[in-house]
Parts: structure tokens; C-alpha cells; sequence
């Protein structure tokens, strides 16, 4: 019988057309079209994060992005979210370490307010003292829920602030409690004109729009802005770690756990396929070996090792993590051993053809899974783009996971997961008592 | 372009089972849902969990494949085998992609029809739920939404967490597994969808070949529909924590049931309330004029009996009890005052232009194909989704707030440290200090 070509798995193209455009002032478009829904995501990207800070403004990043939302000269607090999301518009935001980035998915018929209102933002911001003290309250707020009551968020803190000693991957995106306190207006300001023009940002827009009218768009908001030209960053590199560091953190908790990071590579590194397919044979699905050894058998909550998968990856060397929640009645140190023992085994013993074909085919449901929507493609190219400086790697994502070979995936075990490179923070259980003499938490 | 609603097709097999499908062009990809309505509403009282713990069990074992073999099949094709029970139905659910969809097929139908029940993992899901709830209770944001849960509906239906509480992993066996498999998962009340690149004659001739011969057990028990008789008392309810910096506040009422004329009134009003991000009043009042958190939404649990209307935030301890006075006003201000006819419209305009959205992926798609049937909504919901959003008037709006808010009625927990935020809070009226949930 033959099918309607739609409906047929063996005709679907998996490629990612990408239309790009420079304007003069430094500015890059990158057009994703795609007429499937009459959606699109509007994507803009400014090429700085927490990468970019200085020891006492840990976190002026993340504060910033909120200060993204709080009003222009024409429009009131939290107005630029209400209009747009009055257009059936997903508005938000977020911050990592390489950059930051807001987005709106929206019905394509409203793609050109969006572009205004981006492009207003980035010109007629307008912050007063009581707005940024407001919303410093609300970042101050944010990070308690994230980092200090969160089960194991100061101690995943502790294990970055411990595994890097020059590199600004040490400190949290969302700053450190005492650094946001000290924050003032004027630093936000000056940060704002540092980082907050055309020569640093890229926009995307994926989804249903053709790329002229997309670079017309653009080219009226925002080509007219000029830019100072591309900020210049020191490159820091992490030096190799010669030896195991670990760490205790001790708080309120019903269970004992441990988290262990591994200095292992960028995005730009061709080692991260590898190092991601190794994370997916170690604990993606429940016949991935950690859970089988680990999980099934009930003597932990949790145990993943876990790479951020390309482009999701950090731009410079990231930490693979292993992150273990034992059960109530797990003996810790016993556990660690045995997990340390299992990547031994890994290491000699190799993994099977099986496995690894396993790992792929997960990873490839995946990225497929994720292409049916225009904000995941919109990510994927742009995250290329900023980290890489080569958005068309998006399309070469399936061939590079197709390419790795049981002795990679050994090799990379042997090189990076290796006792002296090994950060260990364990969190030890205290009574609300001993963790009040410990000191406030913060 | 426009947008085109997808098609449903139906089709109802002898023994009841219901198939409903939709073609879908955008990726290779297929989500296969088997839908039982019924689910962890009928757990018995001391065996909270009983619907969850059934269906994860189904993923441990068939009569042909071990766990870790039916894992490595599954999970050679790339796929993903998922159980779970939430209230009012129970979904298992294996997505894949489509060139795959047969083999997919089979193994759904195999391990809903021919479970194994191996005694031998028993002993095993149990440790895995003791350490799984052991971490979740470190979580206050989880600690509190279960402890209002149970605090507010007590022994009712509703009132225990769908994965178990702490009694059920020493009151649950496995004959209460099989037991529950055996009443509730009959064909008469199960339903499959099926959303994916794969043509509908396909679809339905796999379905007819794997599924006609499977009647399932039953009968299942009757749909719990009622209001629960005894509800907690209003008033402020605190669970000391001195550990915390923050208070999670949780503070409701008993809602409305899902087939409720009011259904898109209330939607609507709510979604000004508290469901509209920064486009809300809690929204705009606790963070955005006052800084006192970074998160707040209210939420309608529209269930086939009346579910909870709850509000949740979290703020440094210090200010509890300014922010649940703050909310109660914001709640009382609603349902006094209506919503203005630009909030209306705005909110309106978003329910319709975010619509789109909602049918890019397949399992979007499946789930709200998957709910138009667990609450018989009718086939042509979605292609009349926009139009019943559209057609709401302001008067109507007002109306459902004005009749289905209780600012003056509402439970109120906070789980965070006593010692800063209880005298502030016994200005608002009686504190009840709770030692356990």
C-alpha cells in the first residue's frame, strides 16, 4: 500500500533549514522556518551569563533578566508579559552560564509586536530604585527555593564552588546571597549597557514565517540600534585537578546522599557524544546499568550520571555528575564504593554492543521527539550559534552520536572518570537543632 | 496559515474498548496511551497507592518478558514505557517513534492484557517507594501539597497522594495489586489513543488484531462522582519547620467537578485570579508590587468529582502572614468585584491564540484526546474549544466567581518555621499547630 507521503517515517527529512542574515551593526538573524502550525518562537539571545561575572556581583546576570521585564518608558511593570501573553504568547525567560535568553512563542500573526517590544526593551528600559529593590526581593526569593530550602541545592553549590578554583563556573547562576544584597541600581546599569546591544545578541525566529519578511522585521526594530561592538572577555580555563577533593555539607535531611562531578569538556569538544552516550548507558531507562545495579534493587531514591547533551552542554569544560540519594538504611560510603567499583568494571570489562546501540537509539527518539516543536528547533540552533559559532551542527547532532564506538565510550571513561578528578560533596543528615548551631543558612 | 484542529476517529470494539485515534504529519513519532478510568480514587482507605503501584507493577513483568528484558526491548526501539495513576484514570503510555509503531503496539498490548505480577519485585518497589518518599518529604513544596491534600480531604477519596502515603508501604501487598488489576482494568471503562504518523487503517487493524480478545477483568468500580461529606475546618493550620528559611503556604477550598456548566467561566476567572502568570492579580500583588515571592498560581483540580481550588506560594518566613492576608484580599476583591471586561477579553484572547501551541506535539495531542474521553466532553471539544472560550460574557465570569470563590471560607497551611512567623500569624484569628500530617 503506499502511503500519503506524510504519513510515511521513511520520507520525513530530519534537516533544520537555517536562513541566516548580518546586519551592520552586528546583529544575527537566524530564520528556521516551518509552516506545521501557524506558530513561531521568537528567540533573543545575549551572549553573556554567569561566565561573564566577578567575584561580588555573582548573579547580576540572572537579577538583570528580571529587570528585563520590569517596565520601559512606555510600558508599566510585568506589561511587556501581559500584552503578549493576551496574544496566546508563552512568555519568559531564563539564565545560564553562557548566556541569556528570552523567548515568546506566540501565534505567527503577532511575531511583529513581539519584535517591537524586544527591541523597546532592549532601548527604553526604565528601572528606579523601588523596582529594582522589588525585584532583587523576588531574585533573593527565588534562590531560597532553589538553592537554600531545596533538598540538595547548596550542596550541588558546594560541589561547583569546590571542583572549580579560577574558573566562574564555581559560583551559582543565580549569584551568592551576600553578592545580590550588595547589588545596587548603577551596577545593573552599567552591566545593561555593557551587554545589552545588537553587537551581542542573536535573534531566532523558528516557526511559521518566511525568512524575507523575518529579516525585514528584524531589520526595522533593531537595525537602526547601534552597538559598541563585541565585548571582549578574558578566556579563563579551569587548570587540571591533580588529586581528589571532597567535601561534607550537613542539614536537615531524611536522606543521605552524595553528589560527584568529573571535569570532563565544552560543547565545542567532540568528546561530548561520547560522554553523553556514556551517561545514557550508565543511568538513561531502567535497563541502563546504575539502575539495574542500583535503583531496581531499592538501595537508593535516585542515581543518575548526568551530562547537559549538546548544545545543552557549557561552553567551556562542564562537570559529568553523579548525583546519589541513598535509601533509608543505605550504607554511604558502601554505596560510593560500589559505584566507583561499577565504572571500574565499565572501564575494563568495556560495554556491549547492545548497550550502546541502545544509548543511540534513545538519543535519536529524542532529538526526533523534540523537532515537533518550533521552541526546541529554535533552541537547538541558537544554543549551536552562541556556543559553537556554527548553527549547522544542529544537523549533524544524529551523525556524531552514530559515529561513537564501544572504545570511545571506554576511552572517555578511562580519561575523564578518574579518582584524581573527582570532586565529592556528600550531604550528612543534622537534627533542626545542630543545624541551628551550624549557623543561618544562606 | 490557520490553524487545523485535528481529527478524532473512533472506533468501539465488542468488548468496549474504545479506540480513538489521530494522523499526525509533524515528526516520525507515535504516542500510544492505554486509559483506565479509574484510578487512585479507589484506593481503599488504608491502602493508599494501590491504583499507582498496580500500574508501575505492570511495567515490571509480563508472562513472556522479566523487567529488564521488556526494559531492553523497549527501550532498544528508543522508546519510553511509562505507568502511573493519577486521580480518575490510570494511563499507561508508550511512546516511540512510528516506523516502530507494530512492535510498540504488541508490547502496550501485552503488558496491560498479560502482566506477570512476579513476586519477586515486590519486596523491590516497595524499597524503591520508601526511598522515593523519603526524598520527596525533604522537598517542602511536595511536603506541603501532599499535607494540604490530606489535611483538607482527610479520608475522602482525594485526600492521598497517588503514589502512597508513609502507612501504605507497611499496609500494601501484592494481592492488593492483583486484586485492584483484576476489578478496575476491564475493557468496558479503558480506552486507547493513539496519535502518531501512522494512517488510521493501520492503527485500527493492529488494535482489532491485539485488543478485540481482551474483556479485562471487572466489574470495575462505580465512578466516584460525589462531594466528600467532612472537609477541614477553615482557618490557619501550621506545620513548624525551623529548618526553613522560606513558608510554603497553601490555602483552598473544595472546587467544582469537570462537567460543571460553569467549567469556562470559572476557567477564565481564575485564570485572572491566579492562573495567568504575570498577567494575574496574585501575581501582580505578591510579587510583582511587593517582592514577596517568586512564584504564585491558583488552580481549579477539575476531577469527575469536585477536586480542590488551591493556591500556592512560598515566601521568606518573615512575611507569612502579610502574604496570607494579601491573598485572602486579592481572592475577596474577585469574587466581589467580577473581572474587568479588558481582563476578560485579554484572558480570552489568550485561551484561543495559545491553542495552537497545545496540538504541536503528539503527546499533547493524546492528552487531550485522552481527557475529552475520560470526561465525555464529545468528540468536536477541540474543534469547539476556541468558540466556548469566545463566547463567555463578562456577566458569566462574575458570575462563577462571585458564586464558586469562599475567601471567607478557606484552609489555610503554612509549612515553615515557627518562630518566625506564628505570633504574626495569630493576628489573622486561631492557629492550629499540627505535629504530623
Amino acid at each position: 500500500m503506499t502511503l500519503p507521503a506524510t504519513l510515511e517515517p521513511a520520507a520525513w527529512n530530519p534537516t533544520i533549514c537555517i536562513v541566516p542574515f548580518y546586519f551592520d551593526n552586528g546583529l544575527t538573524l537566524l530564520v528556521v522556518p516551518d509552516q506545521s502550525v501557524p506558530v513561531v518562537s521568537l528567540q533573543v539571545h545575549y551572549q553573556v551569563g554567569s561566565r561573564n561575572e566577578l567575584p561580588g556581583i555573582t548573579g547580576i546576570s540572572h537579577l538583570f533578566e528580571h529587570l528585563m521585564f520590569r517596565g520601559t518608558e512606555e510600558l508599566g511593570p510585568e506589561e511587556f508579559a501581559r500584552i503578549l501573553q493576551a496574544k496566546g504568547g508563552e512568555i519568559n525567560a531564563f539564565t545560564t552560564r553562557d548566556h541569556t535568553s528570552y523567548f515568546e512563542n506566540l501565534p505567527s500573526e503577532h511575531l511583529e509586536l513581539a519584535l517591537r517590544l524586544e527591541a523597546d526593551r532592549l532601548v527604553h528600559l526604565k528601572l528606579d530604585e523601588e523596582n529594582f529593590r522589588t525585584e532583587r526581593d523576588v531574585v533573593l526569593s527565588e534562590r531560597k527555593l532553589r538553592s537554600v530550602d531545596n533538598p540538595l541545592g547548596l550542596v550541588e553549590e558546594q560541589l561547583f564552588a569546590t571542583a572549580y578554583t579560577q574558573h566562574p563556573y564555581s559560583w551559582p547562576i543565580v549569584g551568592w546571597d551576600q553578592d545580590l544584597r550588595r547589588l545596587t541600581l548603577k551596577d545593573c546599569l552599567a552591566y545593561y549597557r555593557t551587554y545589552y546591544h545588537p553587537g551581542n545578541m542573536t535573534i531566532i525566529i523558528a516557526g511559521d514565517v518566511a525568512p524575507e519578511a523575518a529579516r525585514d522585521l528584524v531589520g526595522r526594530y533593531f537595525g537602526d540600534i547601534p552597538s559598541p561592538g563585541r565585548p571582549a572577555f578574558p578566556k579563563v580555563i579551569e587548570p587540571p585537578q591533580r588529586g581528589e577533593r571532597r567535601a561534607v555539607f550537613k542539614k536537615v535531611s531524611q536522606v543521605e546522599a552524595f553528589l560527584a562531578g568529573f571535569h570532563v569538556v565544552g560543547l565545542d569538544h567532540p568528546d561530548v557524544y561520547s560522554l553523553t552516550l556514556l551517561s545514557a548507558v550508565l543511568s538513561l531507562g531502567k535497563a541502563s546499568r546504575l539502575y539495574q545495579e542500583f535503583v531496581r534493587p531499592g538501595r537508593v531514591a535516585e542515581l543518575e550520571a548526568y551530562l547537559a547533551p549538546p548544545p545543552w552542554t557549557a561552553q567551556d569544560p562542564d562537570l559529568l555528575v553523579f548525583r546519589a540519594i541513598a535509601a533509608p538504611g543505605t550504607d554511604l560510603p558502601r554505596l560510593e564504593k560500589d559505584l566507583w567499583d561499577s565504572l571500574e568494571r565499565l572501564k575494563t570489562e568495556g560495554v556491549s554492543e547492545m548497550e550502546l546501540a541502545r544509548a543511540k537509539k534513545i538519543l535519536k527518539a529524542q532529538t526526533v521527539q523534540g523537532l515537533a516543536k518550533n521552541f526546541f528547533r529554535g533552541l537547538l540552533v541558537g544554543l549551536f550559534h552562541l556556543k559553537t559559532g556554527d548553527a549547522q551542527r544542529v544537523n549533524d547532532i544524529l551523525n556524531c552520536y552514530g559515529a561513537v564506538t564501544r572504545e570511545d565510550l571506554v576511552r572517555v571513561a578511562r580519561e575523564y572518570l578518574r579518582e584524581d578528578n573527582r570532586t565529592v560533596v556528600t550531604l550528612q543528615p543534622v537534627s533542626p537543632e545542630e543545624s541551628q548551631a551550624l549557623g543561618p543558612l544562606a | 496559515m490557520t490553524l487545523r484542529v485535528p481529527e478524532i476517529y473512533q472506533v468501539l470494539l465488542p468488548t468496549g474498548l474504545e479506540l480513538l485515534g489521530v494522523e499526525y504529519e509533524r515528526v516520525p513519532w507515535v504516542s500510544l496511551t492505554c486509559m483506565v478510568k479509574r484510578g487512585a480514587e479507589t484506593d481503599p482507605p488504608d491502602k493508599a497507592g494501590a491504583a499507582d503501584w498496580t500500574a508501575e507493577y505492570l511495567t515490571l513483568g509480563t508472562v513472556r518478558r522479566s523487567q529488564r528484558q521488556l526494559a531492553e526491548d523497549v527501550e532498544s526501539l528508543g522508546a519510553q514505557l511509562q505507568a502511573r495513576a493519577e486521580y480518575d484514570a490510570t494511563y499507561i503510555s508508550l511512546d516511540g517513534l512510528a516506523e516502530d509503531f507494530p512492535v510498540l503496539m504488541e508490547i502496550l498490548a501485552e503488558v496491560v492484557q498479560t502482566p506477570g505480577f512476579p513476586p519477586e519485585e515486590f519486596p523491590l518497589l516497595k524499597d524503591r517507594r520508601r526511598a522515593e518518599l523519603a526524598q520527596m518529604l525533604d522537598d517542602p513544596r511536595e511536603l506541603a501539597t501532599r499535607s494540604f491534600r490530606r489535611l483538607f480531604f482527610g479520608g475522602a477519596p482525594y485526600g492521598h497522594a497517588t503514589r502512597g502515603e508513609p502507612e501504605s508501604l507497611e499496609t500494601l501487598a501484592l494481592a492488593d495489586l492483583t486484586a485492584h488489576y483484576a476489578r478496575e482494568f476491564s475493557a468496558k471503562v479503558t480506552s486507547l489513543v493513539v496519535v502518531g504518523m501512522v494512517p488510521q487503517d493501520r492503527v485500527e487493524k493492529e488494535v482489532r488484531r491485539l485488543w478485540q480478545g481482551w474483556p479485562g477483568g471487572g466489574p470495575a468500580s462505580p465512578a466516584y462522582t460525589a462531594a466528600p461529606e467532612r472537609l477541614a475546618a477553615p482557618g490557619v493550620y501550621l506545620f513548624d519547620r525551623p529548618e526553613l528559611t522560606q513558608s510554603e503556604i497553601r490555602m483552598g477550598h473544595l472546587g467544582l467537578p469537570r462537567h460543571h456548566p460553569d467549567y469556562f467561566p470559572l476557567r477564565l476567572a481564575n485564570y485572572i485570579l491566579g492562573e495567568g502568570g504575570f498577567s494575574s492579580r496574585l501575581m501582580a500583588r505578591i510579587r510583582s508590587d511587593l517582592g514577596f515571592t517568586y512564584g504564585i498560581r491558583s488552580r481549579f483540580h477539575f476531577r469527575r468529582a469536585p477536586g480542590p481550588f488551591m493556591i500556592s506560594t512560598f515566601t521568606p518566613a518573615e512575611n507569612t502572614a502579610r502574604v496570607v492576608e494579601e491573598i485572602t484580599g486579592v481572592v475577596r476583591d474577585v469574587q466581589e468585584k467580577g473581572v474587568t471586561a479588558q481582563e476578560l477579553a485579554e484572558a480570552q484572547s489568550y485561551f484561543v491564540g495559545h491553542f495552537p501551541q497545545s496540538l504541536e506535539t503528539a503527546r499533547t495531542i493524546a492528552h487531550q484526546v485522552a481527557n475529552l474521553s475520560l470526561y465525555d466532553l464529545g468528540l468536536d471539544y477541540l474543534a469547539k474549544y476556541c468558540e466556548r472560550i469566545q463566547e463567555v460574557t463578562l456577566e458569566a465570569a462574575g458570575l462563577a466567581a462571585r458564586t464558586h470563590l469562599h475567601p471567607e471560607a478557606l484552609s489555610i497551611l503554612v509549612v515553615g518555621p515557627a518562630a518566625k512567623c506564628k505570633s504574626a500569624l495569630e493576628n489573622l484569628g486561631g492557629v492550629t499547630l499540627l505535629t504530623r500530617i
